[in-house]
């Protein structure tokens, strides 16, 4: 040990109280506006009005909505959402492989922008920066034959 | 009650209760990382990763919130990363390696659940989290 266990307890305890503040911090304004966004059907409508954007990237309008979901929100909700989907109106193959290629890359992008913004990374290159890459990748991938070809 | 009211008062609540499921995580993931930060370990794990941190601009320490994540999720990024002094610009690429790649076997899982295949995905996220992580390495100078 290169330290005393008295600067090791005193940083332990520090250390714990102020990672319970800074998740406090960010899991209850995340989850508020997870409630409203899920309230007022923000993403829904959302959706409705990014299909150029699924054109872009190769996705029909039916994924870009679980792909928001995701994004937004966490792979979780995306998840559920995507079973939900899937239920009623499946998604095609290639809507399905896409929508993993950017939801894997990019998810959850409020809470991990505040999560890290309070951890002092830069907010717009871990949120905006993020997003980018996901869509040039996924947007890169519906040129490439492997995905170009599915059909279901 | 407002709809709104509503909202703000269950958002609160499920915040609070999903905060303290993440910390009995959390927290314990801190304190071993603080224990190996002060044991002879830690030299040595710095030393062993310096050369493979150095292509993404990092210190050998950055090695154990990247690896930390890679397991558990990316509270344990912040635990794990919380006792090390990085500064601006390590810290936004190590969020942006660990965000690309975290959560390997839960997020496989649920992969799998959904219909993606989880093999493909794992090393689609890994290979992109070592270009992003170059990326962001590269340009690090700029958003410090």
């Amino acid at each position: 040990m290169s330290a005393g266990f008295d600067v090791i307890l005193r940083e332990m305890l520090t250390g714990s109280l102020s990672t319970i503040i800074s998740v406090m911090k960010v899991l209850i304004p995340l989850m508020i506006i997870v409630e409203i966004l899920m309230v007022y059907k923000v993403i829904e409508r959302l959706a409705g009005s990014l299909e150029g954007i699924g054109r872009i990237l190769g996705m029909s309008r039916n994924a870009i909505f679980p792909l928001l979901v995701g994004v937004v929100m966490g792979v979780t909700y995306g998840a559920g959402t995507i079973i939900e989907i899937n239920k009623r109106t499946p998604l095609s193959r290639k809507d399905m492989a896409l929508v993993a290629v950017f939801m894997y890359l990019c998810h959850g992008i409020i809470e991990t922008g505040f999560l890290f913004y309070v951890a002092g990374a830069n907010v717009l290159v871990v949120t905006l920066g993020r997003l980018l890459f996901a869509f040039l990748v996924t947007m890169l991938a519906a040129r490439l034959p492997h995905f170009r070809n599915m059909t279901d | 009650m407002s709809t709104l009211l509503i909202a703000v008062k269950d958002g609160t609540i499920k915040g609070f209760k999903t905060g303290v499921m993440l910390l009995k995580i959390m927290i314990p993931i801190y304190l071993l990382v603080v224990l190996i930060k002060y044991s002879p370990i830690m030299p040595w794990l710095e030393r062993l990763f310096q050369p493979a941190m150095s292509i993404f601009k990092l210190p050998g320490d950055a090695i154990v919130p990247i690896v930390t994540g890679l397991f558990t999720d990316e509270y344990g990024v912040i635990a794990a990363m919380k006792s090390f002094d990085f500064s601006m610009a390590q810290i936004t690429t190590i969020a942006m390696i660990a965000l690309t790649a975290h959560s390997l076997p839960v997020e496989s899982a649920l992969a799998q659940k959904i219909g993606f295949p989880p093999g493909k995905i794992l090393i689609m996220r890994i290979a992109l989290a070592i270009v992003i992580g170059l990326l962001t390495g590269w340009l690090g100078g700029v958003f410090s």
